[in-house]
Formats: C-alpha cells, sequence, structure tokens
C-alpha cells in the first residue's frame, strides 16, 4: 500500500496528456526522492500559471493582463485578422516576419466525431471579435488537417455571411521542394489547387 | 514481428484517430477484407512522420499490419489517390459516414460490399462536392443496414407480406417493413409506394425519392442507434446556427 498522499499524487499527474500510471509514478518517485526544491518550484509554478493565466479579450491566447501585450500594442494592423487553431501556430505565424494584422486563436479546431463543434469552441467570440467594424479581411490559417478544414470552411461560411473578406492561406508544395521529393498526396492537391499565371 | 497475423496492402480508409502515447496514433480503419480494425501507428505524431500527412480520413490507402489482439500494430500505409481531399459541406457528410461507421459497425467483421458503397460515396463527395452524392449516400445507408442484418423489406409489407402497391401510403415499422396506412393523418413518417419500390430497384432519379428515402433512412438508424444522438448532426444544428 503507497501512502495516500503519494497515490493521490500519482494520479494527478495522469492528467497530463500521454503520461499513464507508469510514467506518473516514475515522476512522482523522481520528485520526491531525487528532486524536492524542483518539485517545490513546479507545485509553486502550476499554482501561480492556474491563478494568473487567463485568456486574452481580444485574440484569446493566454495572457495574465485583460488584454495581451500583441493586442494592447497599437503598432499592428486592426484590418487584418489571422485566424489560428493554437498559440504555437501564433508564434510560427510571427516568425515569418511578414505579417503585421492582429490574431484570434482558437484554442482548438471543430471536430465533429469528437463532439467539438461551434459552441465547444466558443465560436461567437470570434463572431463578435470579427465585426467589430475594424476588420477587412480575415485569414484563415487554421491546419492543413481534415478537422482545420471543417474549421475553415465553417468559420469562412459564418464570416462570409457578414460581409467580411475571408480567405485562405495556400497549400502546396514546401518551399524549395522538389516534386520528385514530394509525397504524391501534397503533389495531388498541389494539381487541385493551382492558380493561373 | 509475427508471419501468421501479418495483413499486406489491405484497401481501407481511416475512420478517425486519436493520439496515443508520446508520439503515437490509435487509428480507426476500415478496410475491405478485414472490416473496421484498430492500429497503433507507432511515431505517427513525430514531426517529420512519413505517416503524418498519409493517415488522413477520407483517403483511399493501402494498410500493412501485423500482431493479433484488439489493437494491431500498423506496418505501413501506402497512399492510393485518384481523388481530391473532402472540402467543405462535404466534408461535414464525410464525418456522418464516419461516424455512422465507428458507432455500429463491430471490429473485424468484414463487409465488401459496404466497403464499395462507402468508397462511392467519398468518391461522389471528393469529385463532385456540390450535388453532395445524395443518391449514393442513401444507397450506403440502405447497405450499412442491411448488411449489419436488419433486413429493410421495401417491395413486401411487415403483416401477412403483401406486395407493397405504387398507389399506396406506408408507415414503416423499424425491422419490420412497410405497413399500409388509410388516410395520410394515420401515422408519420409516411411513405408512398412509389417511392419505396423505386428505393428497391435502386433508382434515386425522382427527387421525391431522394427526399423519403432520406425521411426514411433517418427513422430507421436513428431507430438502430437506439435513441443516442450523433455528434455529427448536432455540430451540423449549431453551425447552422451561428
Amino acid at each position: 500500500m503507497l501512502p495516500s498522499t503519494l497515490d493521490e499524487l500519482i494520479d494527478a499527474l495522469r492528467v497530463l496528456p500521454g503520461v499513464g500510471p507508469k510514467s506518473a509514478q516514475r515522476m512522482a518517485y523522481h520528485l520526491l526522492q531525487r528532486d524536492q526544491a524542483g518539485a517545490r518550484r513546479l507545485s509553486a509554478a502550476l499554482e501561480q500559471a492556474v491563478q494568473r493565466i487567463r485568456h486574452c479579450a481580444r485574440c484569446n491566447t493566454f495572457t495574465e493582463d485583460e488584454v495581451c501585450s500583441r493586442c494592447a500594442s497599437g503598432r499592428r494592423d486592426a484590418s487584418l485578422l489571422c485566424v489560428v487553431e493554437m498559440p504555437a501556430d501564433l508564434n510560427r505565424m510571427e516568425e515569418t516576419h511578414l505579417y503585421s494584422g492582429m490574431y484570434y486563436v482558437l484554442m482548438g479546431r471543430v471536430s465533429p466525431l469528437d463532439g467539438i463543434g461551434p459552441r465547444e469552441l466558443k465560436l461567437d467570440r470570434l463572431l463578435a471579435r470579427a465585426t467589430d467594424g475594424l476588420v477587412q479581411e480575415v485569414i484563415l490559417a487554421t491546419n492543413f488537417t481534415n478537422e482545420g478544414e471543417a474549421t475553415s470552411h465553417y468559420i469562412g461560411e459564418m464570416l462570409k455571411s457578414r460581409g467580411l473578406k475571408v480567405s485562405r492561406i495556400a497549400r502546396g508544395l514546401p518551399v524549395g521542394g522538389e516534386l520528385e521529393h514530394t509525397d504524391s498526396g501534397t503533389i495531388a492537391q498541389a494539381l487541385v489547387e493551382r492558380r493561373l499565371l | 514481428m509475427s508471419g501468421r497475423n501479418r495483413v499486406d496492402g489491405a484497401a481501407a480508409y481511416v475512420l478517425h484517430s486519436h493520439p496515443y502515447r508520446e508520439t503515437s496514433l490509435i487509428v480507426e480503419a476500415f478496410s475491405r477484407d478485414h472490416g473496421r480494425v484498430g492500429l497503433v501507428a507507432r511515431g505517427a505524431r513525430r514531426p517529420h512522420s512519413q505517416l503524418r500527412g498519409l493517415l488522413m480520413a477520407f483517403a483511399p490507402l493501402e494498410l500493412s499490419w501485423f500482431g493479433g489482439g484488439e489493437v494491431r500494430t500498423l506496418a505501413k500505409a501506402e497512399w492510393q489517390g485518384g481523388q481530391p481531399l473532402l472540402t467543405g459541406q462535404a466534408l461535414l457528410v464525410g464525418y456522418y459516414l464516419n461516424e455512422l461507421l465507428l458507432r455500429l459497425l463491430p471490429r473485424d467483421d468484414a463487409h465488401p460490399g459496404l466497403f464499395q458503397a462507402y468508397g462511392e460515396v467519398v468518391r461522389q463527395l471528393a469529385l463532385s462536392p456540390d450535388s453532395g452524392g445524395a443518391a449514393s449516400l442513401r444507397r450506403f445507408e440502405l447497405t450499412l443496414l442491411q448488411e449489419l442484418g436488419y433486413g429493410v423489406s421495401l417491395e413486401h409489407e411487415a403483416e401477412g407480406g403483401e406486395a407493397v402497391v405504387a398507389e399506396g401510403l406506408y408507415a414503416y415499422l423499424p425491422e419490420r417493413g412497410p405497413v399500409r396506412v388509410a388516410d395520410a393523418e394515420a401515422a408519420s413518417p409516411l411513405f408512398t409506394g412509389k417511392a419505396l419500390l423505386a428505393m428497391a430497384r435502386d433508382d434515386y432519379a425522382d427527387a421525391e425519392t431522394l427526399h423519403q428515402a432520406k425521411t426514411l433512412m433517418r427513422h430507421l438508424l436513428g431507430h438502430t442507434l437506439g435513441g443516442q444522438a450523433l455528434h455529427t448532426r448536432r455540430v451540423f444544428m449549431e453551425m447552422q446556427e451561428l
């Protein structure tokens, strides 16, 4: 029999994705036996994060303030709104140094088979954000998975019916890509979505 | 690797997948010769995994796997091509098909006829997304019910087995069959003999047949699902609302 507090810790660690009973046990033993200082730090950081982090009222990403620093900066183009699935996607877009508009982070994607629809994603918030009167074009940068496509289709229909200009990021061969070394599915879709010159 | 339990190059579609452990996926696949199978795709969620873009729903694939038990191990996936990915409304219909198969089809039961009907709808949806492939969709639903063992009687009445007549008006009892009614107030939903007979002939040229077939399939599938609502239908409804 394990002490009940240890049991509770192991059980609690299993909330992490990809962590089963064995990994949870390993983590718990490590924290208690080898790194108690680390355990205290982790505990404090979790406590702080859960208390302080919330969603930006404008772009929905994680922030400690009512409005995140990017949305509040005033230096970005308020006529462009780029919709991404996750904060990591937003970071990738920023790394292009080509986009200076605003963002909206969905924090997920439509997945009908998992019962995740407009309500679960709180898409009414995106609708309110996109119809603030300043946004002229919405750029859909959800993933090119089936779920990302379903998400972009749905958001596109919703916003087009409100008279907004809606675009989707392009799909095709990667930059520097050679046909010879590209998978057939990518080439097929690039052919289907070819554009006139 | 056990040679006994090895399956090579099985025609299949991915129905759904979810993350498994750090870097793997559990894939629910629908194959022609082995029915619905659960497969672990090891490392499929690593950033540069070859499998990553391959294991997408609605793309015709050839899958190889090995192992016994409830969930096998995916060895190889090959893209077959010939049709683009689903988009827009057609994609949502695709999710509906997949949910029906995931809910109703038991694992490891081969249904080649149903596989063919599924492939046909997906192809229609991919190649002409606007027409929606309504006829092939109804054909798929009917095949699904028949292959699950619900004889869907369209030409003979439930009681006494009397032949269905074109000018008759019928109610439909799930798992039993059509019952002729005297007046249109008697029951709901109602079907014309003409539409039932057209469905029996696999003739969906008439828009009214298509419409009634949709109602009948919803009626029967609703019964088969035991009143459980489909996720996909709820999500579609929500999508109409905003």
